[in-house]
């Protein structure tokens, strides 16, 4: 490996060229136990390029190339940092015997990337789902070439090639607005591990109150599955019923509720009376269910996530979210 | 308004920051760059503009715009990409890197959201009595309810020093709001009742975020502040709050006050207002290696103030993930997290029934007191422990085996006594098929065994203070009254009623094909089944079936084509509400 010599030899060159040393070491070594090519020695980057300049020249010009080429990492940081000792290689011009970064899997040691991607949004990347269902790296990011974000495709897209039920979803009449490019899948999910925007684990209610604060409350009248879980009403990909809901109403709210008001009066037809008040005697005919069930519970419950305000009906203490 | 501006402001400051830099010009430097202009179409026709909701729908040709911009050197980053859909659309992104310490991103974009639609357009003039009653009052027909969402935000991050990892980030977000919605007011009279008016959207987000990390010996060590506020600049809506009498009935009960269950009569009185929230949070995180594995853990605080009622609630949260190789073929996965919730419980004080009106006649021994302390739902522990194990049985076929439990542990549900827990068991199979990048193939399948889960106790907004159910009036036995009170429901109707799956049972196949790295076929198939096995008879269930097959072909690195077809097949069994109907 060739070092850059620098001018100042203050302990904090020193310093830096120790840790540079042992990121080099770390890169080398994460590299020897995925794939190690046998006897195989470090040969620099003019070595590399002399066979793959297409491929230097597109990595110049990537983010890698940027921080690859810096003053504090030039030289320490070379393709072989990644790929490991490339002389086998080199020698015999077999990609067997070099290391390639793609082939790597969750059996390999400590995974190559996060090595320098080491911050928050990385922090639960050896423990997620995509780690452990052996998505790599470079099954979503392409490392030599210039793209935003490295990524393959553009997102949504490339979240669909193995979500496309998630597509599905979106093509729904209520959907957020991911086809509209208005909302990312980033936005809400932490596809390294990460947390998401002041979530404690990135998912239920935390989430979508980030960009719904004014649903969280703390309310004086709560409604109970707000506490507990937006997912109880609502489906966030898309859904055919209108908001998000999971169904439409008052069947949704019918899971949970009975009828009411409207269901005081009988359901058979013909006339009625009610002997406690008179005044109420009348013909029912079929049409009362209807409007039962083709009034829509929010009409009144107006204030359903929440509310600091009591409602006007004493029976319920003024917990009706009407208001 | 001026927050906005301030922001802008702040955003065009920090792009001069990159751009001056840029515009030196460097001997080395790449510049590259694209421009799109078009056009684009949207009407909505006979249709509500609900159906396309995030469109301006203005039946009419609108340019469009797109920009790309990069700059390379050898120490520098700079893209900057804009997309001017119409003018309430808009979004620019600035992203730059200054050697490898510091990375920014600046970010603005905008939305429109198209409500378009009456709340209310179901209702209808019906006829009782023998005289026409509205039944509800657009008092701004026809207004164009929608909002528009303007974002901006920054991030910031700062590699300090090389030695010990040491970075310093920040970020800051700011949402606003603005635009018209249907705010309804109901009253005691409500199915005759119902107002709505057009009400001003003015709602503000702010959020601020900053945090530090460190590496000490073989750990990386982290802290993380947020601080985030949100609240509404709009006058809140109010609505007249009727007394109790009949209006149209041609009796002695003619607009005659009856004592009906009222805590507020013949007032103007605000609704719909929106709360105004302070949320504050602190984490601390750690990971590193122990022993053979890898260790990560956080610890969250997050506290959120409802400022208008001076309502606290507080969470706690705790993440202990942890990974080893058992062996060099078998990886283990644990992790562990809960979370304790707490909310204030407040006092609430009603006015007593009928205060100052005419006293009850028919029910004198009626409850007349309301007041009670509000225990919050919220009150909960909840835990999650899981470990999975995944074996490599040979260089290609991967087996996953996944268990796990979950608690909930509800410490104050409304109006019972004791905790109300839900416990559910997790177990997941998966088994992964790879030869080289040419063939994948996934088979899985899951499924979550839940004890009581979630439900609604008392969910009929039974009046607080009553220990058993009851009618709020007596009901004559003699004839016997043909009346359906809703809180004469059985007991299935009164507690025990949810339709949230007990079983939940899940299959996936999954098949990708890439004869080279120009052709890639995908098929798969994902079936759900739930059902919730607690309701006999009245068993609720869910099916769906979701086949898919798509392919994509990249004949230039700069080409791609993908087509896609996702059929979706969904059955939903609810007989429960056929209770409804037979009372």
């Amino acid at each position: 490996m060739k070092w850059k010599k620098h001018d100042r030899r203050s302990m904090v060159g020193v310093f830096r060229e120790m840790f540079l040393a042992g990121i080099s070491i770390l890169c080398v070594s994460t590299v020897i136990a995925g794939q190690p090519p046998d006897g195989a020695a470090l040969v620099g980057n003019e070595t590399c390029l002399s066979c793959h300049e297409e491929m230097g020249e597109a990595f110049e010009k990537t983010v890698h190339g940027v921080v690859f080429s810096a003053e504090g990492t030039k030289g320490a940081l070379t393709c072989e940092s990644c790929h490991g000792p490339g002389s086998a290689h080199a020698e015999e011009s077999d990609p067997e015997l070099i290391f390639n970064p793609a082939g790597q899997n969750q059996f390999g040691g400590r995974d190559l990337c996060v090595a320098c991607h080491n911050t928050a949004n990385f922090d639960n990347w050896a423990f997620s789902t995509h780690h452990t269902g052996d998505v790599n790296c470079s099954d979503c990011h392409r490392i030599h070439t210039e793209t935003e974000m490295a990524v393959k495709k553009a997102i949504p897209e490339l979240c669909y090639d193995c979500h496309s039920d998630i597509r599905a979803a979106f093509f729904m009449p209520s959907h957020h607005p991911v086809k509209e490019g208005k909302v990312e899948c980033l936005d809400c999910h932490g596809i390294h591990g990460g947390g998401g925007r002041l979530t404690q684990d990135n998912s239920g209610r935390e989430l979508c109150f980030s960009c719904h604060p004014e649903k969280e409350g703390p309310f004086v009248y709560e409604h109970a599955p707000v506490m507990e879980d937006c997912n109880i009403c609502h489906t966030p990909h898309g859904s055919v019923a209108n908001n998000l809901l999971s169904q439409n109403e008052p069947v949704l709210c019918l899971n949970c509720h009975a009828m009411h008001f409207h269901a005081t009066i009988d359901g058979v037809e013909g006339a009625f009376t009610v002997p406690h008040n008179p005044s109420r005697n009348g013909v029912s005919t079929a049409d009362g269910w209807k409007k039962g069930m083709l009034t829509k519970c929010t009409q009144c419950h107006s204030e359903i996530h929440g509310s600091d305000m009591p409602s006007q009906a004493i029976s319920t203490s003024g917990n009706a979210l009407t208001r | 308004m001026k927050k906005l501006i301030s922001n802008l402001v702040v955003f065009v400051l920090v792009l001069g920051l990159f751009v001056i830099p840029v515009s030196a010009g460097e001997d080395e430097a790449v510049q590259t760059y694209s421009v799109w202009a078009g056009s684009h179409y949207t009407g909505f026709g006979d249709y509500t503009r609900k159906v396309g909701e995030y469109n301006l729908g203005n039946d009419e040709f609108l340019p469009e715009l797109k920009g790309y911009y990069r700059f390379r050197d050898a120490t520098r980053l700079f893209s900057f990409k804009a997309h001017y859909y119409d003018h309430k659309n808009i979004s620019v992104d600035a992203k730059g890197t200054l050697s490898d310490r510091f990375t920014a991103e600046l970010f603005y974009r905008s939305l429109t959201h198209q409500q378009g639609q009456d709340l209310l357009a179901n209702l209808e003039t019906r006829e009782a009595g023998g005289a026409k009653i509205l039944t509800h009052e657009l008092r701004d027909k026809g207004a164009d309810y929608h909002s528009d969402r303007y974002e901006a935000g920054a991030k910031f991050n700062w590699l300090v020093s090389r030695d010990n990892n040491i970075r310093i980030m920040a970020a800051h977000r700011s949402v606003l709001r603005r635009g018209e919605e249907q705010k309804i007011g109901s009253n005691h009279c409500y199915s005759c009742h119902i107002t709505s008016q057009s009400v001003n959207i003015d709602k503000r987000t702010h959020q601020f975020e900053a945090g530090v990390q460190a590496d000490v010996e073989k750990f990386t060590l982290g802290y993380q502040f947020g601080y985030r506020i949100f609240d509404s600049r709009a006058f809140d809506p109010a609505v007249y709050y009727d007394s109790a009498m009949h209006p149209t009935l041609n009796d002695l009960s003619y607009k005659v006050e009856f004592p009906s269950r009222l805590n507020y009569d013949d007032t103007i009185l605000a609704y719909g207002a929106y709360p105004e929230t302070e949320k504050i949070s602190h984490k601390i995180r750690m990971k590193g290696e122990v022993g053979k594995g890898q260790l990560a853990s956080s610890l969250t605080f997050n506290q959120t103030t409802n400022k208008k009622v001076e309502l606290t609630s507080d969470a706690w949260a705790g993440v202990l993930n942890y990974a080893v190789l058992l062996s060099p073929r078998t990886r283990l996965v644990a992790k562990a997290s809960g979370t304790r919730k707490s909310n204030d419980d407040p006092f609430i004080d009603l006015r007593p029934w009928r205060e100052g009106r005419p006293a009850p006649v028919t029910t004198p021994s009626y409850v007349t007191n309301f007041d009670f302390t509000r225990y919050s739902s919220l009150d909960r522990f909840e835990g999650k422990i899981s470990a999975e194990v995944i074996h490599r049985l040979t260089p290609r076929i991967t087996l996953d085996v996944l268990a796990g439990f979950q608690l909930i542990d509800r410490y104050d549900y409304p109006t019972l006594d004791e905790s109300y827990q839900t416990k559910r068991f997790i177990g997941q199979a998966k088994m992964r098929y790879r030869k080289g990048l040419k063939y994948a193939n996934t088979v899985k399948y899951r499924f979550e065994k839940t004890s009581d889960p979630f439900r609604s106790f008392r969910g009929l907004f039974e009046a607080r203070g009553f220990d058993v159910l009851e009618p709020a009036v007596t009901i004559p036995t003699d004839p016997p009254s043909r009346f359906i009170f809703y809180y004469q429901r059985e007991a299935l109707r009164y507690q025990d009623i949810t339709s949230l799956p007990t079983d939940y049972h899940e299959f996936e196949f999954s098949s990708t094909y890439k004869p080279n790295m120009r052709y890639s076929l995908t098929a798969g198939m994902k079936g759900k089944y739930d059902k919730n096995g607690d309701l006999d008879s009245l068993d609720v269930e869910h099916l769906t079936l979701q086949p898919n097959l798509s392919l994509t072909v990249t004949p230039a690195p700069r080409w791609s084509f993908m087509a896609g077809y996702t059929f979706t097949y969904n059955k939903s069994r609810g007989p429960v509400t056929v209770a409804l109907f037979d009372g």
